[in-house]
């Protein structure tokens, strides 16, 4: 329970914190704008202009994974910079527990894109909120966080341990929009993709959500599938940041100097 | 003439010590291969267009990331590094030394533009006419170099104003918008078309795309010519924002303040 | 007596690469075999030059990092293989202005820290005012700290650093970039500390900040402790010794080493105090060396010329000039 408490309160701060960076903010709204006007554009030139709703909440989506993917995987680095790394590690708990409310902050921040997506289209491109299954979309999303949050704390932990964690960062974006189906399930990928997308949260959460959105699918399955898949990366997250936190003690990289 | 091409060198090098050889691969080659596969398959999917399509006008637009925030940079590094001040108090030519500084950025997304058309076309089975390759390298060129221009301008605004980063930022997000490379022009609302042809890429996306169907040079030259105008008009604004931003830091001594 | 803190024979050494074409691996001997025994209460200080290794050996008792060799335990937990337990029950400050979320409140900051100390939920709000009422934020721990001066920082960090109630405080240099009156707070703060039976390790290379508050004092440079005892005992190392101190305008540094080079002149330095600069001297108390000093400093201008007793900084600039290090320098 105080475990759970701890989580809540520490990723509420992250979050806090997070909010009040202006420029974070402002690229975090503006560049999601700028996907989701481009996917309406693009639905609309296609063969999909009846889908409309399904491109500004894929956009939210995608916005959502690139919140997780720059903040997770910088997260640590982010810390060490602050000078808040030492201060962390040094509390008398297990680090995953310090690092995940990090990542999870970035996948709560991830939704004011998702609701600005939401609202652009509404306001500017008339797409009526008529969601399939209320219900199942007002689980599905927050738990779609949730798991992206989980995943996050395996991206923190294993980017830390690479050398060229940033380059790779930069280049994670748009292999898992497209993988995962984010935006739009991809049906013409070559096959070998299949099997890559099916072991990402990233991908049943989407389909979770675009189920409840669309009623194309059974929700709880998918939801249950990216939970679970979460639930394992939050678990190999965890023992590679104990390995990390001990590494780092032996190699003195804690600190900033 | 020399003077323009050692400032840029020096500017070239100080691009390196920023960024190491694996962030070059993976942000400034790998990233934009990415997503121009993005695009095909979204645009496969879809039925917007076909490969060519995408393959071209990302491959030109791949040039802009490392052109829009080299141009950026060279302001604002500069600044940061304090070195602008020697910089425009040096008694060479300024405007000449300040728009060489986006010679190297512009080579550099030269080469990332190339890199994006050779290996995006042979993962996608593209074939491009062996002819249209000299007139594409003068198009991916161009391309490259008035993007430069254009960061060069935001970099010179971000004298005036503090969020630049932010600016680039929702800048090169913008050009995939607007600059009908992922979206045809005609399925864009008319005055976003107007904003798409005063942005770089736009014109030479087209040109190239002439180019590759094998329309030869004389199809894609007026479009070209757009390019190159749009490019020389970022150029001369950034040097003249440079100017009267110059001025007025002087008179308010704000010039080294970060 | 209990211990709060013993290391035996801790060493650190710290391995860098440099350059990824051409890499080359370099390896410093930061901390080369300290031995400590801190008493339940004390209030400890470990004394030494820029470099000398106080922030190392303060970073392997404190979990931080891992000793190369030797052990030691922070009361009674291994310090490498009981982090837990010794978290638990340690609290860490260190000087300057990072490590505090700046976006955030003094007071978002500090039920944070306490939640991920596990201060029970129904103590948290009394204990967070106490620790804003000891550091002097009670009224400002709304704002966000991005706003705070460097002293304001400092104290909250030392709010921070006591929210769980440690047995055990480190405190790494905690009044360095300080103003002199937040400095002089500071220093109350940490007496009152160790008046109520907190064990305090700290680091500084203030003497007076050390003399006035440490019970005892070790000498550390070189990453050895060089000398250990109350400020009393560290005297007695300057002792047959005195020192003269020349005020001066324009001492060159071949005539310092001139100075230093006389018979019977063990250590001389120059500080620069104001406008002018301060020869200080030291030499057998056998020797009268003060005609040849001020022979040596013909031509330049001088002002005031004192002979007397040697002071605790005295002591400790014998100590360090007496450790290779400090000869070496």
């Amino acid at each position: 329970m105080s475990v759970l408490r701890l989580i809540g309160r520490a990723t509420l701060l992250h979050v806090k914190q997070l909010s009040r960076s202006q420029f974070e903010i402002a690229t975090a709204l503006f560049v999601p704008l700028v996907q989701a006007t481009l996917a309406v554009y693009l639905f609309r030139a296609g063969t999909e202009p009846h889908r409309l709703l399904e491109a500004a909440v894929g956009a939210g989506m995608m916005a959502v994974w690139s919140s997780v993917l720059f903040g997770s995987g910088g997260a640590i680095q982010n810390q060490r910079w602050q000078g808040t790394l030492e201060m962390l590690m040094l509390a008398p708990r297990p680090p995953a527990l310090l690092v995940f409310p990090i990542t999870l902050a970035t996948a709560v921040t991830g939704t004011y894109a998702m609701i600005a997506t939401l609202l652009w289209g509404g306001l500017v491109y008339r797409i009526p909120l008529d969601v399939a299954d209320p219900l199942a979309f007002a689980v599905s999303v927050p738990a779609a966080i949730l798991g992206l949050g989980m995943f996050g704390l395996l991206l923190a932990s294993t980017f830390v341990l690479l050398p060229n964690a940033n380059a790779i960062n930069n280049t994670l974006e748009y292999p898992i929009w497209l993988v995962s189906g984010m935006l739009v399930p991809i049906t013409v990928l070559p096959g070998w993709t299949g099997p890559v997308g099916a072991v990402l949260p990233t991908t049943w959460a989407s389909r979770a959500v675009r189920e409840s959105v669309t009623g194309s699918g059974p929700v709880w399955p998918s939801l249950g599938v990216c939970l679970a898949l979460s639930l394992g990366c939050l678990v190999a997250g965890a023992l590679v940041m104990s390995y990390v936190e001990r590494r780092a003690r032996a190699n003195a990289t804690l600190a900033l100097a | 003439m020399r003077l323009l091409a050692v400032g840029g060198v020096i500017a070239y090098r100080a691009l390196f010590n920023w960024t190491t050889p694996s962030m070059f691969v993976g942000t400034l080659l790998v990233g934009p291969l990415f997503q121009l596969l993005f695009f095909a398959y979204l645009g496969r999917q879809l039925g917007v267009a076909d490969d060519s399509f995408y393959i071209v006008g990302n491959a030109v637009l791949a040039a802009s990331t490392a052109c829009v925030f080299g141009g950026t940079m060279a302001v604002s590094n500069e600044r940061r590094f304090g070195t602008l001040g020697h910089v425009l108090l040096s008694p060479r030519p300024r405007t000449l030394v300040f728009l060489g500084r986006a010679i190297p950025y512009a080579g550099n997304g030269l080469l990332i533009a190339a890199f994006s058309l050779v290996v995006g076309s042979a993962l996608l089975g593209l074939r491009v006419p062996l002819a249209a390759v000299p007139g594409l390298a003068v198009t991916l060129a161009v391309g490259a170099l008035s993007c430069a221009f254009f960061g060069l301008t935001l970099g010179a605004l971000g004298l005036r104003f503090r969020d630049v980063w932010l600016v680039s930022n929702v800048s090169v997000s913008l050009l995939l918008l607007l600059t009908g490379v992922n979206v045809p022009a005609d399925h864009l609302p008319g005055w976003m078309r107007v904003v798409g042809g005063g942005l770089p890429i736009t014109h030479s996306a087209e040109a190239a795309r002439r180019l590759v169907d094998g329309d030869g040079f004389g199809a894609a030259l007026p479009s070209l010519s757009k390019e190159a105008a749009v490019g020389a008009a970022y150029a001369v604004t950034a040097a003249l924002l440079l100017k009267v931003f110059e001025a007025e830091s002087r008179r308010r001594a704000s010039l080294d303040t970060l | 007596m209990a211990l709060a803190i013993e290391a035996r024979d801790l060493r650190r050494t710290y391995r860098t690469r440099t350059g990824w074409l051409n890499p080359r691996r370099l390896e410093l001997d930061a901390v080369r075999g300290v031995d400590l025994d801190v008493r339940r209460g004390e209030l400890f200080g470990l004394l030494g030059p820029n470099g000398a290794g106080k922030t190392t050996t303060i970073k392997m008792l404190n979990t931080l990092l891992i000793p190369t060799s030797g052990s030691a335990r922070v009361c009674g937990f291994d310090v490498v293989s009981q982090t837990r337990e010794v978290r638990r029950r340690i609290g860490y400050v260190f000087g300057g202005d990072r490590g505090l979320y700046d976006r955030l409140s003094a007071l978002d900051n500090l039920r944070y820290f306490a939640e991920l100390y596990g201060v029970p939920a129904a103590r948290q709000k009394r204990r967070i005012g106490e620790l804003l009422e000891l550091v002097g934020l009670t009224g400002r721990e709304r704002e966000r700290v991005e706003g705070y001066s460097r002293g304001m920082r400092q104290r909250l960090h030392i709010a921070r650093g006591l929210l769980h109630e440690p047995e055990v405080l480190f405190l790494d240099e905690p009044s360095i970039g300080v103003d002199p009156v937040a400095a002089r707070e500071l220093r109350n703060t940490v007496a009152g500390l160790a008046a109520t039976g907190t064990t305090v390790l700290l680091t500084t290379h203030y003497m007076a900040e050390a003399e006035e508050l440490c019970d005892r004092i070790a000498v550390i440079a070189g990453g050895e402790i060089q000398a250990l005892g109350t400020p009393d005992e560290l005297k007695h190392h300057a002792e047959g010794r005195r020192v003269l101190e020349v005020q001066a305008f324009g001492v060159s540094d071949a005539q310092l080493a001139r100075i230093d080079g006389l018979p019977g002149v063990r250590e001389a330095s120059v500080d620069v105090v104001g406008t002018a600069q301060l020869v200080t001297v030291q030499s057998d108390a056998t020797v009268d060396v003060q005609a040849d000093v001020l022979r040596l400093l013909d031509g330049v201008r001088l002002g005031r010329v004192t002979a007397r007793q040697p002071t605790l900084e005295d002591a400790y600039v014998a100590i360090v000039g007496r450790s290779p290090v400090g000869a070496a320098a």
